[in-house]
């Protein structure tokens, strides 16, 4: 059994917008206008903000994630591989986590599976693969239509899976992505391959797939109230249905915090910063001002059935995370836990024992928040909030999950995804065609040099 | 719908829901336009139907054309209202799937405006209401025709290119009509609709209507159409 996962999870804001912003702007996404842009102010924002990552892997943090973001001014990551690239080159320790590459804006999944075997082997085996299909405004930017994106997105990540575990070359007949020749080069580093973990927000198809695959779910949800707790025990029951058993490293949750010395000393230094996150990068997204374009009727890749049944829980016009009028209702919300080490501890403690989550995705920059400030928090959560949390989580994953061999559980997990490969593929050990007929005839033919001597004779 | 009544006083009217529509099953096989023509022809085989008049809206109007284009000999008449399906550069097409997403959470007004001469006319109300909009109101299934199919369908939406060179082989007398008020589909559509269609009357604008000009005014549009397809 390990201790609670600690990782360190940057979103790379803009932070140089005017006080203005939320009172000009309709939205912080899609058409929010980069003439907003200012070279002068932004020149180093990735350099300052890389760095606080290479700070956290410093401070002992298990990792440092990435996601994938376009067009806006919430995420200046629209390839998160970039970011990760240099973090193999600055850091030795945490895994990264890629969470993850948006699979239905690719062109091909295979530049994908060549891409995260690149940072495996650049890493030295520390990535950790997140598959995402892209959230509301990200199929806007990139005009992915189709009520098909699901179907299309588990063949590409189910395809990546394969080029890593099986040998090439091997032909995939798939609908959206057919391809005669299959053949990574290179490989990923960990064997059979690194894990993939796979973001949701508690769809019940989603938590099958995952399960089906042995992967790790992770609740792409800001706010954690009793809402953690029952996409735990649903993932739980999910695996359960596909013959799996929950531990604490199958899922992870997004949380954000920030720790000062005193309760009062943190709510008066993050309080521009967390307004800003709210009120700007948030527009658009999390907020019911403007048009908001995660989820809706609109969003090409929501289904009609999908839509009317979210309805049914739904009010129009209720209030999203964004439009938290004062500091109390945010506090309430669970989604930014602000506060000394003992309250942050107590609290985050809390939700671990709830929800039984083993892998928490924490962010510590937010919005324009400066840069001391952000290393400050993040280096009194090091050191005096993470310590007892593993020791508690610890204690607690062990008495509650006696039986479960974290290494084996992802070992049964690995050899679940492979049969199920070759289950898709309909192939079994025995009865292997890799090749397309005629590339194996092609292969089959003598090397060019002999050939060549053939013809001069 | 009271357009639809209209035309059955006084001809034999067929009108089908798109697949996935009127809650019905979605079709898997619907990738592009191509598809949706050969699920039509399918379905005109199954009722027998070997010549017809086409009426068609928005991307019923679209679907009515390429049929007219691939068989112009089973198209008696043809008429065209707002109908999507071209492209006209410098003229795109309305993003209708970011208007159908609620503004502050529950309102529809831009959606309304850009598919109805306002946002406050009655029978947009009626179709696409504030609150939990268009799936609990009772205009769904129509909200249905115009969304959901073009969700299923590859980018670039609303259009495929190669329609306009081939509208050159629609044989048929052809009416092509559009509501002055259109925010959806602009008006050059219809004028190069009008335009390439050898056997098509002059762009009948109607004045006042917006894009779903046959929902705004029934009666008109009705007498209209009947006028046109005659004897």
């Amino acid at each position: 059994m390990k201790p609670v996962q600690l990782f360190c999870w940057h979103f790379m804001a803009y932070p140089y917008l005017d006080k203005d912003f939320d009172e000009k702007q309709y939205s912080g996404w899609v058409t929010v206008p980069n003439g907003l842009w200012d070279n002068h102010k932004a020149r180093g924002l990735y350099q300052e903000y890389i760095d606080q990552l290479a700070y956290a892997d410093e401070l002992g943090f298990d990792g440092m994630v990435l996601n994938e973001h376009h067009q806006n001014i919430y995420g200046l990551m629209p390839s998160p591989n970039l970011i990760a690239s240099a973090l193999t080159q600055r850091t030795a320790r945490g895994k990264i986590i890629v969470l993850g590459n948006l699979l239905p804006l690719h062109l091909n999944p295979m530049r994908v599976a060549e891409e995260y075997a690149m940072l495996d082997q650049m890493s030295n085996g520390r990535l950790i693969a997140g598959f995402a299909p892209g959230g509301g405004p990200e199929t806007f930017n990139y005009d992915v239509p189709s009520a098909n994106t699901r179907e299309k997105f588990w063949e590409a990540a189910d395809l990546i899976v394969r080029s890593w575990t099986e040998d090439g070359p091997f032909a995939h007949e798939g609908r959206y992505f057919p391809l005669r020749y299959v053949n990574l080069w290179p490989k990923p580093l960990q064997q059979p391959f690194p894990p993939v973990w796979i973001p949701g927000s508690r769809s019940p198809s989603t938590m099958a797939e995952v399960a089906k695959r042995g992967y790790c779910y992770f609740l792409s949800s800001r706010s954690h109230g009793g809402e953690t707790h029952r996409a735990q025990q649903e993932f739980a029951a999910v695996l359960e249905k596909h013959g799996d058993q929950y531990h604490p490293f199958r899922f992870g949750i997004l949380m954000s915090t920030y720790v000062a010395e005193t309760d009062q000393q943190a709510r008066q230094e993050c309080e521009e910063g967390v307004w800003y996150f709210l009120k700007n990068c948030l527009k658009g997204h999390l907020r019911r001002e403007g048009r908001q374009l995660t989820y809706g009727p609109g969003v090409p890749y929501i289904p009609a059935a999908a839509w009317r049944e979210y309805l049914k829980g739904y009010t129009p016009g209720r209030k999203l995370l964004g439009d938290v009028e004062n500091w109390e209702e945010l506090d309430a919300s669970q989604s930014i836990i602000v506060g000394s080490p003992e309250t942050v501890h107590r609290r985050i403690q809390n939700l671990i024992e709830k929800a039984k989550v083993g892998n928490l995705l924490i962010q510590f920059q937010l919005g324009n928040m400066p840069d001391h400030l952000a290393r400050k928090s993040m280096k009194l959560f090091a050191e005096k909030v993470a310590p007892a949390l593993r020791h508690d989580s610890l204690k607690q994953f062990t008495k509650e999950f006696p039986g479960i061999n974290v290494v084996q559980a992802g070992r049964h997990s690995i050899e679940r995804a492979r049969s199920r490969n070759q289950r898709a593929q309909g192939l079994d050990s025995r009865n292997r065609h890799r090749c397309p007929a005629a590339l194996s005839s092609w292969l089959r033919r003598r090397p060019l040099g002999e050939r060549k001597l053939d013809a001069v004779s | 719908m009271p357009f639809h009544e209209k035309l059955a006083q006084h001809a034999s009217v067929i009108a089908p829901a798109h697949p996935g529509c009127a809650q019905t099953d979605e079709n898997k096989d619907i990738d592009i336009i191509e598809d949706v023509v050969f699920h039509y022809l399918e379905v005109l085989d199954a009722l027998k139907l070997t010549q017809f008049d086409l009426v068609g809206s928005c991307v019923g109007g679209w679907i009515a054309a390429e049929i007219a284009a691939r068989h112009p000999e089973k198209v008696r008449k043809l008429v065209l209202i707002g109908a999507t399906g071209l492209f006209v550069e410098g003229a795109l097409i309305g993003d209708v799937f970011m208007m159908a997403q609620p503004e502050y959470g529950s309102s529809y007004a831009s959606l309304r405006e850009m598919l109805f001469s306002s946002a406050d006319q009655p029978n947009a109300l009626e179709m696409f209401p504030d609150g939990k909009g268009r799936a609990g109101g009772r205009g769904a299934q129509i909200s249905d025709v115009e969304i959901r199919l073009t969700h299923r369908l590859q980018t670039p939406y609303f259009y495929n290119r190669p329609l306009r060179n081939r509208l050159h082989r629609i044989s048929c007398p052809s009416l092509v009509v559009w509501g002055a008020k259109d925010g959806f589909v602009p008006r050059s559509h219809g004028e190069t609709y009008a335009k390439l269609i050898p056997g098509a009357e002059e762009l009948k604008v109607i004045p006042g209507a917006g894009h779903s000009v046959h929902v705004e005014k029934p009666d008109e549009i009705a007498k209209l159409v009947l006028d046109f397809l005659g004897e």
